[in-house]
């Protein structure tokens, strides 16, 4: 049994960890941000009382990630919410971008949102949280090969999209 | 075994920044090969940039709150039958006077779950569905008034004790149910620093003249009501 202190060390170091990564996660599948903030509020709030079920720090991320999920499958159900604030998100830095630029990234973002959840998740899984394939097939419960697919589709879908829209830049000529 | 093109460009697409061996080697065999990893590193690259939408400020420290609040929280729950075989005793012949002398709060949180605790259900259940009459004369009494838009939808009013004078308890009958404010004219918070306990969350709302708590059965409910609350508790003329 973990002292007080140390149990308040232990959850803080998680919410300095992760807390952004989870935000970013939390937005990209539901869209808004004062929903995302309440995401991530509730799934620290739970992962307080049930701290010292977590033996391997090593796994914090990966079950602060399954309760997220979890939460955010019950709150929405019944209701899916209407995506809105990702697409006006302007980072500062991107102010500084080429026009052209700026433009793809917004392109991008909108694909990101209208992915099917089945080609989302994966992606978000890979570039926000960093997992692995390996670990992508275990948080979903689905095979290595059909994450790679969904991986590889995910992407596909975001490239077509750009050509559609216009935007050559120089990535997409070989797919 | 050389790799084939075609699989490489769906390793390419689903893990293009891959550190297995076979897909490193494939990736430096012949000038085609590399072309397409570059040109997919920089989509990566893009990929990446639109993906990485900038947390909140403040976010860690937001989320280490918590914590505290519930710890707090639990150290209440703790200690709850003694108390409340303790508040039985003194409430023989003397009810709610321990509580509203109370001014050793050593939080704003502390503040509002001990006061949501003490009459919190009680105010709720006096709330009608007919608009309280006594809003603006309470409210203008701790130089605010509410806008129509509030005044409306409060059911009950009453003053109360805050950690910095009177304030005002208020039932709000919302389109998804009752909603407790506590209007603290002279405490200053956080804004929009959250608290969960017992079966509530709450909400605490700067305001242009003092402050609020919002106490509700969910989050997403409280969150929502922020900037109306923020917005409805206007300084009178003069008052702010």
């Amino acid at each position: 049994m973990m002292s007080e202190t140390d149990r308040q060390a232990k959850f803080n170091g998680l919410a300095e960890a992760y807390g952004a990564d989870l935000y970013r996660y939390a937005m990209w599948i539901c869209g808004n941000d004062a929903l995302a903030k309440d995401l991530v509020q509730e799934t620290y709030l739970r992962a307080w009382k049930a701290l010292d079920k977590l033996n391997d720090i090593k796994a914090a991320k990966s079950w602060l990630i399954t309760i997220l999920r979890r939460e955010f499958a019950r709150t929405f159900e019944r209701k899916v919410p209407s995506f809105t604030d990702v697409e006006n998100v302007v980072v500062r830095e991107e102010q500084e971008l080429e026009p052209e630029d700026r433009m793809e990234i917004k392109l991008l973002r909108q694909g990101i949102l209208t992915l099917p959840p089945k080609y989302r998740e994966p992606l978000l899984m890979q570039v926000v949280l960093g997992y692995s394939c390996e670990e992508i097939s275990v948080a979903l419960g689905i095979s290595k090969s059909a994450v790679m697919t969904q991986l590889f589709r995910a992407r596909e879908q975001l490239k077509s999209r750009l050509q559609k829209d216009g935007v050559t830049g120089n990535v997409h000529e070989i797919f | 075994m050389s790799m084939k093109f075609s699989e490489f460009k769906r390793l390419l697409g689903a893990e293009p920044r891959s550190r297995d061996p076979k897909f490193l080697r494939a990736r430096q065999s012949s000038p085609e090969f590399e072309a397409a990893a570059a040109m997919a590193e920089h989509f990566e690259a893009r990929l990446e940039q639109s993906l990485m939408i900038p947390a909140p400020d403040g976010l860690a420290e937001t989320l280490q709150s918590i914590s505290q609040t519930a710890a707090v929280d639990s150290e209440h729950r703790r200690w709850w039958p003694l108390a409340l075989a303790a508040s039985v005793l003194i409430a023989v012949g003397a009810a709610g006077l321990t509580w509203n002398m109370n001014r050793g709060w050593d939080s704003v949180e502390e503040y509002v779950m001990d006061h949501y605790r003490h009459d919190g259900s009680r105010v709720m259940a006096m709330a009608g569905a007919d608009k309280a009459d006594d809003v603006q004369s309470i409210l203008s009494e701790l130089n605010v008034q509410a806008i129509p838009a509030l005044a409306g939808i409060i059911g009950v009013i009453k003053y109360c004790p805050t950690p910095d004078g009177k304030g005002a308890h208020m039932i709000l009958n919302t389109e998804t149910g009752p909603v407790t404010v506590i209007y603290m004219p002279e405490t200053q918070v956080t804004d929009r620093e959250t608290l969960a306990f017992d079966d509530v969350r709450a909400l605490l709302v700067a305001l242009p003249r003092g402050s609020a708590a919002i106490i509700g059965p969910d989050q997403k409910l409280v969150s929502s009501l922020h900037g109306f609350i923020q917005q409805s508790i206007v300084p009178l003329a003069g008052k702010s």
